[in-house]
Order: C-alpha cells, then sequence, then structure tokens
C-alpha cells in the first residue's frame, strides 16, 4: 500500500473516443491507469476513469497533490488543478520516454497532429489536419461495421491483404462513402481494411511537417499498428512506436502535474 | 514547458471612438439611402479596392458590397441565407460574400436594417477591379442582370514580381474607359479638380489609416487586428470623403495616447502576432475574446493594411490609382509577399503568425504555395495555420482552433533560443 503523503498526482487525457488516466508517483512510477470509452457526458467519464485508476493504485481520490488534465474535452473535468494543450501533452509523453528530438505524430480518436520536438523537450511546430479530414476513429469505427468485423479485429483483417485498396484520405465522409463503394465492387475486405490504414497515413503525409525520427502516439495505433507500417512504408521514415501509445498524452500530463507540485513547493 | 491555468478576460480594452464610428457608418448608409429614396444623386456599386475617386468626383453615392458581406458574416445572418445562392448555381466553393449577399438579397434579409434599407441599395452602375480576385465581377454581374444597369470595371493584372509601366498604363487606359459610362450614368462630366480632390482625400485616408495600425508596432500594441477590422469601416466605406479623414484623426489622437500612457489593447500583453488572410467574420469576438485571454495582441494584418495606399498621388490621379491598385499585396506574386510579410514582421516585432486558410477565399489565404514554410524558414518564428473562412462558418471548426491557438501560444512560451 501507498503512503497517501507521497506526491501523488495523475494525468488525464479526455479524448473523444476514450478517457485515460495514469496515477503516478514522483519518480514518474504509474501506480495505476485505466482506459474507459467515451460515451454520454465526459464528467461522467473522467470520474469512472479516474476511480479506476486510484482503485488499481489503491490510493483514495484525496492522496492526488495534482491532477492535470488534457484532450478534447479537457473543460468538461470537473476538478482539475491544471490545463495543458494535447500537443504538449503527447510530445512532453514522448520526449520522456525517448530523450531526443523527433516529430511526435500523434493519432486519436479526433484530429491527428504531428509535432516537431527539439532536442530540449520543446515543440518547435504543430500541424494539424484539415477540417474535413478529421475523425480518424469515428472512420476506423465505421469501416469495422461495414467489413462486418468487430473494431478489434479490423487490424486482423488488414493483416491478410497483400495491397490496400485505394481509399480516399481528402475528406473522412469521402472515405466512407469509397468504403461502401469497394464493398459493392467486391473488394476483398483484407484489402478495404488495409486501406482505411493507408488513408489515415496518407493524411498525416499530407498534413506537412513529418522528419525523421518519426514517433507515434494517440489511441490509434494501439489498436490499429497497421496505420504504423503504412506511415512507414508511404514516408520512407523510420516510425517507432510511443510505449503504450494511448496513454502518451495522459502520461505527459502527469508529467506537468509533477511539475506544478515541484514549482509550488 | 508550459504549466498554468489561463484566465478568460474581455476581448481587449475598448476604443471610446468607437462611438464616434458608428455615427459615422450611420451617416454612409443614410446618405445612400437618401439618394436612393430622394434621386439626389446616382448611386454606384464599388469592390472594396476599386477605382473609387472616379465615383466620387462624378458625385455617386458609394456602396461597398464587401462590407455589406462582412457584416452578414459578423451578424451570421451569412449562413442563414447563403444556400439560397447555392441553389442558384454559386457553389459553396466560391467567394462566400458573394453567396451570403446574393443569398440575403434573394432572402430580403439584410443587417442593414438597422439603418432602414430592406434589402441592398439599388445601383446605377457597378465598378469593379479584378485585382483582387475575379468573383467581384461575377458578383456584380448578378445585380447587374437584377437591375438591368450597367457594370464596368478594371481586367486587372495578378501575381506581379514587381509593378512596371506598362501595367501601369494598361489599367490607366481601362480608367479612362470607364469614364463616358460613369459620365452618361452620372449626367455630368469629370473634373479634373474634382478627381484630384477626391485621391488627395483618399491618399489622407490611406496616411491616416496607416499611422493608425502602427500604433500597434509600440509595446503594448494600442490597437489589435481585432479591434482594426471594426476600425477600418471608414477607410473601406468613405474612401476619398473628408468624413473618413476626420474620423482616423480622432482614433488617431486616442491611440496615440494610448501609446503614451503605456495602454495597451490587451492587458498584460505577453506575446505578439501577425494575422494573414481574411478575418473569420462570426468568430471574431470569440478569437479576440481568446487571444487576449492568453495576453497575445494581434498587432498587424496583411488584411487591414490592404487600404492603405502609397502609391495615391493627387497630382497624376489616373496613374496613381492604377499603380496603388497594383501594388496590393494581394494582387503580388509570392515573393513580394513574402518580403513584405518579413518586413511587416520586424517592424511589428511580431513573435510568430497566424495564417488563416480561408476555404472560399483562395485570393486572400497565402497558405497553399508553401509561404508558411518559406516564412518560417527566413524568419525563423513560429507559424499556425488555422483552417476556416470569411462567412462560411461550416469551413471552421471553433474546438479545432481553440486547441491549435493554445497549443501555438504554449509552443511561444516554451521557445528557446533556435
Amino acid at each position: 500500500m501507498i503512503d497517501s503523503k507521497e506526491l501523488i498526482v495523475s494525468g488525464t487525457d479526455v479524448g473523444t473516443e476514450c478517457v485515460k488516466v495514469v496515477v503516478v508517483d514522483r519518480a514518474h512510477k504509474i501506480l495505476g491507469r485505466a482506459v474507459v470509452p467515451t460515451r454520454g457526458y465526459f464528467q461522467d467519464c473522467i470520474q469512472e476513469a479516474t476511480g479506476v485508476a486510484l482503485e488499481e493504485a489503491q490510493l483514495p481520490a484525496t492522496a492526488l497533490k495534482a491532477m492535470c488534465v488534457t484532450g478534447f474535452g479537457a473543460s468538461c473535468a470537473p476538478v482539475a488543478s491544471l490545463t495543458v494543450s494535447e500537443t504538449a501533452c503527447h510530445a512532453r509523453g514522448a520526449f520522456e520516454h525517448f530523450r531526443r528530438p523527433m516529430t511526435v505524430v500523434d493519432i486519436g480518436g479526433r484530429d491527428p497532429k504531428v509535432i516537431d520536438v527539439d532536442a530540449a523537450g520543446r515543440t518547435r511546430s504543430v500541424h494539424s489536419v484539415r477540417k474535413c479530414a478529421v475523425g480518424i476513429g469515428t472512420f476506423l469505427m465505421f469501416a469495422a461495421r461495414h467489413l462486418d468485423v468487430h473494431p478489434t479485429r479490423l487490424m486482423d483483417l488488414a493483416a491478410t491483404a497483400e495491397k490496400p485498396a485505394r481509399v480516399g484520405s481528402y475528406c473522412s465522409i469521402f472515405a466512407e462513402v469509397e468504403v461502401i463503394d469497394l464493398l459493392k465492387s467486391g473488394v476483398g475486405a483484407g484489402e478495404i481494411a488495409l486501406g482505411c490504414m493507408h488513408s489515415i497515413a496518407e493524411r498525416i503525409l499530407e498534413m506537412g511537417g513529418l522528419k525523421d525520427p518519426v514517433v507515434v502516439t494517440g489511441g490509434v495505433c494501439e489498436y490499429f499498428p497497421g496505420v504504423l507500417g503504412a506511415l512507414a512504408e508511404r514516408s520512407g521514415f523510420a516510425v517507432e512506436l510511443a510505449p503504450e501509445p494511448i496513454m502518451s498524452g495522459a502520461v505527459g500530463a502527469a508529467h506537468f502535474a509533477l511539475d506544478s507540485v515541484s514549482q509550488a513547493r | 514547458m508550459a504549466a498554468e491555468n489561463r484566465k478568460t478576460t474581455s476581448a481587449g480594452a475598448r476604443l471610446q471612438s468607437s462611438e464616434r464610428l458608428k455615427e459615422v457608418m450611420a451617416a454612409h448608409f443614410a446618405a445612400i439611402l437618401e439618394a436612393q429614396r430622394a434621386k439626389t444623386a446616382p448611386v454606384a456599386w464599388c469592390t472594396s479596392v476599386g477605382p473609387v475617386e472616379l465615383l466620387r468626383a462624378l458625385g455617386f453615392e458609394v456602396y461597398f458590397p464587401e462590407n455589406h458581406g462582412a457584416m452578414l458574416g459578423a451578424s451570421r445572418i451569412a449562413n442563414e441565407v447563403m444556400s439560397q445562392a447555392h441553389a442558384r448555381g454559386y457553389s459553396p466553393e466560391i467567394c462566400s460574400y458573394l453567396t451570403s449577399d446574393i443569398g440575403a438579397h434573394l432572402a430580403g434579409k439584410t443587417p442593414l436594417a438597422k439603418y432602414g434599407f430592406t434589402d441592398v441599395p439599388k445601383a446605377d452602375v457597378l465598378l469593379f477591379n479584378t485585382n483582387q480576385c475575379r468573383e467581384v465581377r461575377d458578383w456584380f454581374e448578378f445585380y447587374g442582370r437584377e437591375w438591368n444597369v450597367p457594370v464596368v470595371g478594371v481586367t486587372s493584372f495578378r501575381g506581379l514580381d514587381e509593378v512596371a509601366a506598362h501595367h501601369v498604363d494598361a489599367v490607366v487606359r481601362q480608367l479612362e474607359a470607364l469614364i463616358p459610362t460613369l459620365e452618361s450614368v452620372a449626367a455630368t462630366k469629370l473634373s479634373a479638380g474634382r478627381l484630384e480632390a477626391a485621391v488627395r482625400l483618399s491618399k489622407e485616408c490611406s496616411d491616416l489609416w496607416r499611422d493608425c495600425l502602427h500604433t500597434a508596432a509600440t509595446r503594448p500594441a494600442a490597437i489589435t487586428f481585432f479591434d482594426s477590422t471594426i476600425q477600418m469601416g471608414p477607410a473601406v466605406v468613405l474612401r476619398g470623403t473628408a468624413a473618413a479623414c476626420d474620423y482616423y484623426r480622432v482614433l488617431k489622437e486616442e491611440l496615440e495616447a494610448r501609446v503614451a500612457a503605456h495602454r495597451g489593447a490587451v492587458d498584460a500583453e505577453a506575446f505578439r502576432l501577425y494575422w494573414d488572410g481574411m478575418p473569420v467574420w462570426g468568430k471574431l469576438r470569440e478569437l479576440a475574446t481568446l487571444f487576449a485571454s492568453l495576453r497575445v495582441s494581434v498587432v498587424a494584418s496583411t488584411y487591414c493594411n490592404s487600404w492603405v495606399f502609397d502609391a495615391l498621388d493627387p497630382n497624376a490621379p489616373l496613374a496613381s490609382m492604377a499603380r496603388a491598385s497594383l501594388e496590393l499585396f494581394i494582387a503580388r506574386a509570392e515573393r513580394p509577399k513574402q518580403r513584405y510579410l518579413e518586413r511587416m514582421a520586424q517592424e511589428f516585432q511580431v513573435d510568430g503568425f497566424v495564417f488563416h486558410d480561408a476555404r472560399t477565399c483562395p485570393h486572400n489565404s497565402n497558405t497553399r504555395f508553401g509561404m508558411p514554410q518559406r516564412l518560417a524558414a527566413a524568419t525563423r518564428l513560429p507559424v499556425l495555420t488555422l483552417d476556416g473562412d470569411l462567412n462560411d462558418l461550416r469551413c471552421y471548426s471553433e474546438e479545432q482552433a481553440r486547441t491549435n491557438i493554445e497549443g501555438f501560444v504554449e509552443q511561444l512560451e516554451d521557445r528557446g533560443p533556435l
């Protein structure tokens, strides 16, 4: 059992597909974590995920000295001592592990980001996707439904294909319509699934700003590593996955929470 | 690393001159309404950077539909009405000033209602200059057909590296060719003296407006881009009149007093940004408030400086009008555009650039041919691109813009030596 007088903080990433929470100690050790699907009100999901992470850490909520929140629904967090942008949190989450200059590509449920991180871990530039190409998570869920597999099986399906079907990257809705057109034309489900991964990789490339080496964070590649392969294949760069990529934003947020407590002291 | 909650403050300090501005704009619209009702003067439509001095010299009351477009955007009537223009074959991909203005006309809605109008004022002639885009001509031709009145104008050069004498000559000849039609509609002859006077007043207005904008070059900036988009009204619709000059003397005095008192438009200004591209009219207040809450002054813009016409010269009216219309940023090639942006960055001591990629205004969006990347490399300043539109809010994501702006400001806070 951890002493609740220890310096314990949490990092929360409130995404459109999942709410992620980590509870960490002063040595940045993760004591508890939770990933809860986003549904209904963000506030309820944040509360649920925080409860699960604290339960795993065997700590009461009162043990948290700081709570840093990031992500799309960050403003909905009922109690937060700190709010930091997604870009800063993903960059920090990746940098604390790799400790080198890199391009961090955050591919989450909504809008991906290409973040140029320097040798000191500072963000140098951020590129975002245009409005009509957002909704990566929703697009993959749509594809899974029409390919008649559970979303967690979409990757297995893609792995059966030798080459991807052509699925456009310009607009998420156009791409969804193309998935249905491809099915109607009798194209193999595996090829379509792999084509969806390539569609996402192309959206990333179209954003600009990609430089070697590339580190991918965010939930999409946690569940759909085919996107990582497609990105490496299409960019020609070395593309690595951050450890537990879905948690990168929450881990980065936890680092900011620790900073804030240290600075306050 | 950035690590603090940001408190929302107001959109910035309010300018006292704004009350006078309302009166000036109301008088402008009242004069057009009166001319239309009582036939006291012919009414002309003119594009915002068109050859208005010819119209002033001939006694026209002049109406600027882009001003109406901006009002439709700011009042958010645009998104209620533009589908009526789409339904008549004007694509959602073209200028949303055009589609919202024509849509508003078809729907019988206008923010000019507060000035007594039930529709846009009917023109006796419509005068365009395509130096900014081809859409203005298409826009005016819709009304030309609607009202069976002449549509005349200048088909200008675009994408110029340097403005050469032969470019100026070609525009002068077109301006000269417009005169008989305009004289015929006005039922009077163009007087050289009146044209010189109009150009003199336009130049004076331009100089005063530039002085006002330049008060943002000091730290803290006395005026922001968001204020300037409102304050520029007289520079657009009253260029070539004494009323515009009178107003900018008042505004200049207030802004210079702010500079003398070291009083900024944004409380505790921490960062200074340059805005390139059109305003997002329907989100002007939200963006002003967001930037102010982040202690960011958007100190200068290509857009508001588009009504600074250095070349105007009353001693050479037509030639200087032609040159001024060709030297405009929007009419230039990428190299002079970049040089201009670099110079403005230095002059206004900016910490970064925000480019607005307006979906339906490619001519005012300088993001599509690698400019942000080249500018960042040349100035070593960070650049943020926001997707959006001048009037069509379907092209704008408030959440995406907010997170991108907040992330960009964190980036500025973290910025070490390059």
